[in-house]
């Protein structure tokens, strides 16, 4: 029994492919280097000025997110059920409790931030919280915690450093063309050289981040069916936001777009967008690996 | 789980750190002689309820084992569910030895058939002059804090921090203040 315990939300293919997003956004990241290094001054002080936006991002994003959707802190005397919920799992993840928040907001969906785990806000829409049931909304929360735990934001934004350095190269290349910089006569690659290197990487790097941001969303699913137990909440959760997502109008949907990545839901769920496109895997996937989960997790009694 | 599992996104579940549960058995006393306080004879053990047939037979099993142990302790067991469809186990005996014994083989049973990981917490029972008062003990941390709930979801923290103080050594206790989760409606 045991034996089969152990297989519970295995998912060694996930890590590799993980895994190896990682390496190749590193390997890119040290080819951007070497161009940058060999192309001379000037560069240092756009790391620096990067750098620093990543730091803002990663202190400030949970307050902007909060402010963008319009959620507050709630205590637990205002959120009695939601803050008794988030404990248990808390408990059972082996976490600290994360600050929670609710959001007055019809569109049924969720979101963690902070970078870190003791600085986390964990937060819901009073949509999500009406449409689902309390085993669906655990789940939800769970995926959520996940995020917090496997410190998504913080390696999101370690993951999106270079892009945006490679983004504003681009940007300056584009508004003050060739000039920039202004040594052109140096032993280096001529600035046209790191531009087209830096469009390159961006492009890449875009790519490349949006997969890793799917597969962290596996990550959060795996880890929500690991913390609960029940694969199938998050399934039927999940089934019932997408229908939801769809019957909201597209105005509220716009208003939001900016922050899909944080989300559990993407608000755009367009079919025609292709998948290399999106920041989260497509439903049918994500509910795919979580019914294995629960083959896997039902498996023990079958083997008994 | 370590940084490394964090940043490949591999989550992983606790196993209970039950050793340390047993260091109730004699910081009881101290808390009954040194600073007056009453056990009310009863304690619990709260876990995640897994919906599968195997999960059941165990917490099925776990139960008998209970029972025909309470013939000759006699410890008085009784399971119930709460408002969040967390399993508890209820055990009720006079002599306070008996009850973390029990406990304990609740927790093993659980570790023993692959579900140690779903145990959540132990809570102990005491009164302080008619005040309910817990010590709840974080299975997965193996550390114990005290729990003063004073009304629905109010609690008295001044206090808890106080019984913290006046017990130090003598209990693991919890260290991380938020980690000190409230559990509210304790059936016992």
């Amino acid at each position: 029994m045991a034996r089969q315990r152990d297989k519970f939300g295995r998912d060694p293919g996930l890590q590799a492919r993980m895994l190896l997003t990682m390496f190749l956004l590193g390997a890119l990241y040290v080819v951007f280097i070497a161009v940058l290094l060999a192309a001379g001054a000037g560069i240092g002080i756009m790391v620096i000025a990067i750098g620093g936006l990543s730091l803002a991002q990663l202190f400030l994003s949970d307050k902007l997110a909060m402010r963008a959707m319009g959620a507050k802190i709630v205590t637990p005397e205002q959120a009695p059920g939601l803050h008794a919920m988030i404990e248990r799992l808390c408990i059972q993840a082996d976490l600290p409790k994360p600050k929670i928040a609710v959001a007055d907001n019809p569109m049924p969906n969720a979101f963690a931030m902070g970078r870190s785990q003791k600085n986390a806000v964990v937060c819901a829409t009073t949509g999500i919280m009406n449409i689902l049931e309390p085993h669906e909304l655990e789940g939800v929360m769970a995926h959520e915690l996940t995020h917090v735990k496997n410190r998504d934001v913080l390696v999101m934004t370690m993951a999106s450093f270079f892009a945006s350095v490679a983004a504003m190269i681009t940007q300056f290349g584009f508004f003050f063309g060739g000039g920039f910089g202004g040594n052109d006569d140096n032993d280096g690659p001529g600035f046209a050289v790191v531009l087209l290197v830096s469009f390159a990487v961006y492009v890449i790097s875009f790519f490349l981040m949006l997969a890793l941001s799917r597969y962290r969303e596996f990550g959060a699913d795996r880890g929500s069916a690991i913390i609960t137990g029940r694969p199938s909440a998050l399934s039927s959760a999940l089934m019932k936001l997408s229908g939801a997502m769809q019957r909201v109008p597209d105005q509220d949907l716009r208003q939001v777009s900016g922050m899909n990545a944080f989300f559990i839901i993407p608000t755009s769920v367009k079919k025609s967008a292709a998948t290399l496109f999106a920041t989260h895997p497509p439903m049918e996937a994500r509910i795919a690996r979580l019914q294995e989960y629960e083959r896997q997790l039902q498996g023990g009694a079958i083997a008994a | 789980m370590g940084l490394f599992d964090s940043i490949l996104g591999r989550t992983k579940l606790k196993q209970p750190a039950r050793d340390r549960l047993f260091a109730m058995s004699t910081a009881y006393i101290t808390l009954e002689t040194g600073m007056g306080l009453k056990h009310r004879n009863a304690a619990g053990i709260v876990f995640q309820s897994l919906p599968t047939t195997d999960f059941e037979s165990i917490v099925k099993e776990t139960d008998e084992l209970l029972r025909s142990a309470a013939a000759d302790t006699g410890t008085k067991v009784e399971t119930s569910k709460d408002a969040y469809e967390y399993q508890w186990v209820i055990l009720r005996d006079s002599d306070f030895e008996d009850l973390v014994v029990a406990l304990n083989v609740v927790s093993s049973n659980l570790e023993t058939a692959g579900y140690g990981d779903r145990i959540l917490c132990a809570v102990f029972a005491f009164e302080d002059g008619g005040k309910p008062i817990y010590f709840i003990y974080n299975f997965k941390r193996g550390a114990y804090y005290p729990f003063v709930p004073t009304g629905a979801k109010d609690q008295d923290v001044e206090h808890a921090l106080r019984l913290k103080a006046q017990l130090g050594g003598e209990l693991p206790m919890e260290e991380d203040l938020a980690r000190w989760f409230p559990l509210w409606e304790i059936p016992l």
